[in-house]
């Protein structure tokens, strides 16, 4: 099983930004997404600095994916995409023929991307917006050029599980962070300044980990990152290792948080090396955890539900 | 608002209705005047379940269930779902003049307890053809709930 | 290619005869199961009522739109083809669907039947509904309601598929079929189950201190005697956001764009969908009329096109909190 660190959700300073993936470059982690997938606003860090970022992370031997946006609403946000993929096909960046190795793919999040990348003939990751419920759906995505893709977060294990795979496809699953829950035309964070979206000041960035926001008596329940609602606790499915073996999931998503995602990952890490059993990873990652932990959606019920005592027994037929 | 009349005798009649349980005379009249219709449709998901109504501008509850032979009155007591409007806005309800969910909106229109339950009541009323279940009607109340729907229909635009 | 027809909503058959009854050139419905966005107990259609609503509709020279727009899933696939195969077989005019798979199996198996790209499929560029025009041949595609209308004309301008936009109702803000906030509350998203706060999850309660909405134990809003209430959906609660409580997502309100009708004429789209199939015959006819005289009056003199007074307050009076908004078709809104 892989590690790979999700596309950063949030908007941080361009300092911050580039320090968090310098201090990437050394962590154990076999893939890493680049780029923006919530906000086209967001300009901190714009394609060439991705690519470059891209570049770095190959050359540190692991894969790197250029994330494409979610939403995309203008003709400016179809120019980045389509400038996204150029780039990727350029013959200098010649891609093996499982989009691994010096490779850099793209991750689509929409039809559109898909439609560009199928274009191209190019391979390409299946984002988890894609909606694939089905076998159907993921035979198309396959047929299209998807070489792995990323269940909607919602999905439940017995739905992963009866799930056909095409040859080649790797299935990577959202396994530690909040939850990217929903996208909206509307933007939140500006709405809780009283400001417009078109005139936001990118206050996003003053809330590096999303604004929580509470029930009225005082649950902590979801998480305003801009556009994109999120859970206000954190997806963790750690100590569900045999069940995620079980299931056939060849690739553990980490998605980045302001702080400590580093030992998260090394928390990971230990875990798929063996030196840290999976009972363990519930008290060991506490500690790093910016909320409460969740693992309803694996178990088929509500998302925001915490079991870690309930285990999943074999696969209904 | 000025009320309309029929509402207001509809409200009146029920008031005055306390010597016989109202829900045994609702009960019986709703068997009699509109089961014939009303059974057509699929009740399963509600057989067995005990609801309220309760006007509360008259201060009176109607406590009954779903059966396949029709409604049948129950004892006071624990229920599975509750209504709660004024006898008006139910008269309009059940005269399908007001949407269940405008009310609701307006606060005028509340449902406690199993909403599903709720829901499918709502939604399974609606689903009737209220010509059909005029027509069927024993003459007289027939008549007597076109007339009052037309009348309170709202003017053409 | 048409222009504003108007397409209305149907979760009974009462509901599409009001529809028909007061000038929809279409109505649109589903069957009782979770093979549509509106799987609520008690409502929808049967075989048999099925068969009446499209004799009804048909007869009188209008469509009948099926929609089977929630994703399948591996274990209950057969379902969905058999709906598929039911539409089909028994003539409706156009099925509206959002999964690639299940269009991959309607051109397949049912090569004449009219396809429609449901909202829940979120496409929102033209890429995106070229992508389903190519591969699957769509004819139309009802767009999400997040884009501005100089955002929609943009899409229209770069397609040959019909665009259908919301007119008027409930109003998700959300990307439709990008949303999972009620499955994180309840376990079911409108994705896989057919709804977003189904019945079973949602509990009213007037307490002393206000009728309070629950979703599967959290507490979404407490109205206060006076205030009006919407719908059970988390994106139209109050929560607290650091220490001020506000509708942190969306107001309870209802979309209507009746206002725009001569935007949308001079762009050519070809049809307005009325949101409201979980509510009665009486919301459906007397939404029904004041968009019919609406979009009559925008054909005759787009020019001189006003929205009445009398339309806005009648379509106020039947909105979520009576309250109505232009939503993201109007940019600031945003």
């Amino acid at each position: 099983m892989q590690l790979a660190l999700g596309p950063l959700l949030y908007y941080w300073s361009r300092e911050d930004t580039l320090a968090f993936y310098e201090a990437a470059l050394a962590w154990p982690v076999d893939i890493v997404y680049l780029g923006e997938t919530v906000c086209s606003r967001r300009h901190l860090l714009r394609l060439p600095d991705w690519i470059e970022l891209a570049g770095r992370f190959t050359a540190a031997g692991k894969q790197a994916v250029l994330a494409s946006q979610t939403l995309i609403e203008s003709e400016s946000d179809l120019k980045a995409l389509r400038k996204m993929v150029a780039w990727v096909s350029t013959p200098s960046q010649a891609l093996s023929p499982r989009g691994g190795g010096s490779g850099v793919l793209v991750e689509a999040n929409e039809w559109g991307a898909v439609r560009l990348l199928a274009e191209a003939k190019l391979p390409f990751v299946a984002g988890p917006t894609l909606n694939a419920y089905n076998p159907d759906t993921l035979a198309l995505l396959a047929e299209l050029g998807a070489v792995r893709w990323v269940p909607p977060v919602e999905m439940p294990r017995d739905m992963l599980a009866a799930m056909p795979i095409p040859e080649g496809m790797q299935t990577e699953l959202f396994a530690y962070g909040r939850l990217p829950l929903a996208f909206s035309a509307r933007c939140f964070t500006a709405r809780h300044y009283n400001l417009q979206k078109d005139d936001c000041q990118f206050r996003c960035i003053d809330h590096p980990d999303g604004l929580v926001l509470a029930s009225r008596e005082g649950e902590d329940f979801l998480c305003i990152n801009g556009i994109q609602t999120q859970s206000a606790k954190v997806m963790s499915l750690a100590h569900r290792l045999g069940e995620l073996n079980a299931a056939n999931v060849d690739v553990l998503r980490i998605s980045p948080q302001s702080r400590h995602t580093e030992k998260i990952v090394a928390l990971f890490r230990a875990l798929l090396d063996g030196s840290l059993t999976a009972a363990e990873t519930p008290a060991k990652l506490a500690p790093f955890l910016p909320a409460q932990p969740c693992d309803g959606y694996w178990l088929g019920q509500a998302g925001m539900a915490w079991q870690p005592e309930r285990h999943l027994e074999g696969i209904a037929p | 608002m000025k009320l309309p009349a029929f509402p207001q005798v509809f409200a009146r009649v029920i008031a005055r209705l306390p010597a016989w349980p109202p829900s045994v005379a609702f009960a019986a009249a709703c068997n009699r005047a509109a089961w014939p219709t009303l059974g057509e449709l699929d009740w399963s998901a509600a057989h067995g379940k005990r609801f309220r109504v309760h006007v509360k501008d008259v201060g009176l509850s109607m406590y009954l269930s779903v059966h396949e032979s029709g409604l049948r009155p129950e004892k006071t007591g624990p229920v599975d779902v509750t209504f709660t409007a004024t006898a008006e806005d139910f008269a309009r309800l059940s005269l399908r003049l007001e949407d269940p969910d405008t009310l609701f909106f307006n606060r005028r229109l509340l449902i406690e307890g199993d909403t599903d339950l709720g829901l499918t009541l709502k939604n399974l009323l609606d689903a009737v053809d209220w010509d059909e279940l005029a027509r069927r009607m024993p003459l007289a109340l027939g008549w007597v709930a076109q007339a009052a729907r037309q009348r309170l229909l709202p003017a053409p635009t | 290619m048409p222009l504003l027809e108007l397409i209305c909503p149907a979760g009974s058959l009462p509901a599409l005869k009001a529809a028909v009854d007061h000038g929809a050139d279409g109505v649109y419905l589903g069957l009782k199961d979770n093979t549509n966005a509106r799987n609520f107990a008690g409502l929808n259609f049967d075989e048999k009522s099925l068969k009446e609503g499209i004799r009804y509709a048909q007869g009188r020279g209008r469509k009948v739109l099926m929609a089977l727009n929630t994703y399948p899933q591996p274990a209950t696939l057969p379902r969905w083809h058999k709906a598929v195969d039911t539409a089909a077989e028994l003539g409706v005019n156009a099925i509206i669907l959002a999964d690639p798979g299940l269009m991959g199996y309607a051109l397949k198996t049912h090569p004449d039947l009219r396809l429609h790209l449901s909202v829940q499929g979120s496409a929102t560029s033209y890429e995106a509904v070229n992508f389903y025009r190519e591969r699957f041949g769509i004819q139309r595609a009802v767009l999400p309601r997040v884009l501005s209308l100089a955002q929609v004309e943009n899409v229209v301008d770069n397609t040959d598929v019909e665009i259908e936009l919301f007119g008027f109702g409930g109003l998700c803000v959300m990307v439709e079929g990008r949303c999972l906030l009620s499955s994180y509350a309840c376990g079911d998203s409108p994705n896989t189950f057919g709804a977003c706060s189904p019945g079973h999850a949602v509990r009213w309660e007037q307490t002393a201190k206000g009728m309070e909405t629950r979703l599967n134990g959290v507490l979404i809003d407490r109205y206060a005697d006076h205030e009006k209430a919407g719908y059970p959906t988390l994106c139209k609660g109050r929560f607290e956001v650091q220490g001020e409580t506000y509708y942190a997502l969306e107001e309870p309100t209802s979309l209507n764009s009746l206002e725009m009708l001569p935007e949308m004429a001079r762009m050519g789209i070809a049809a307005v969908k009325i949101e409201g199939r979980q509510r009665s015959p009486a919301y459906v006819a007397q939404v029904t009329r004041v968009w019919r005289a609406a979009i009559d009056s925008v054909k005759r003199a787009p020019e001189q096109f006003k929205a009445l007074p009398a339309w806005m307050a009648e379509l106020a009076k039947v909105s979520e909190g009576s309250m109505n908004t232009l939503g993201a078709y109007y940019r600031p809104w945003k």
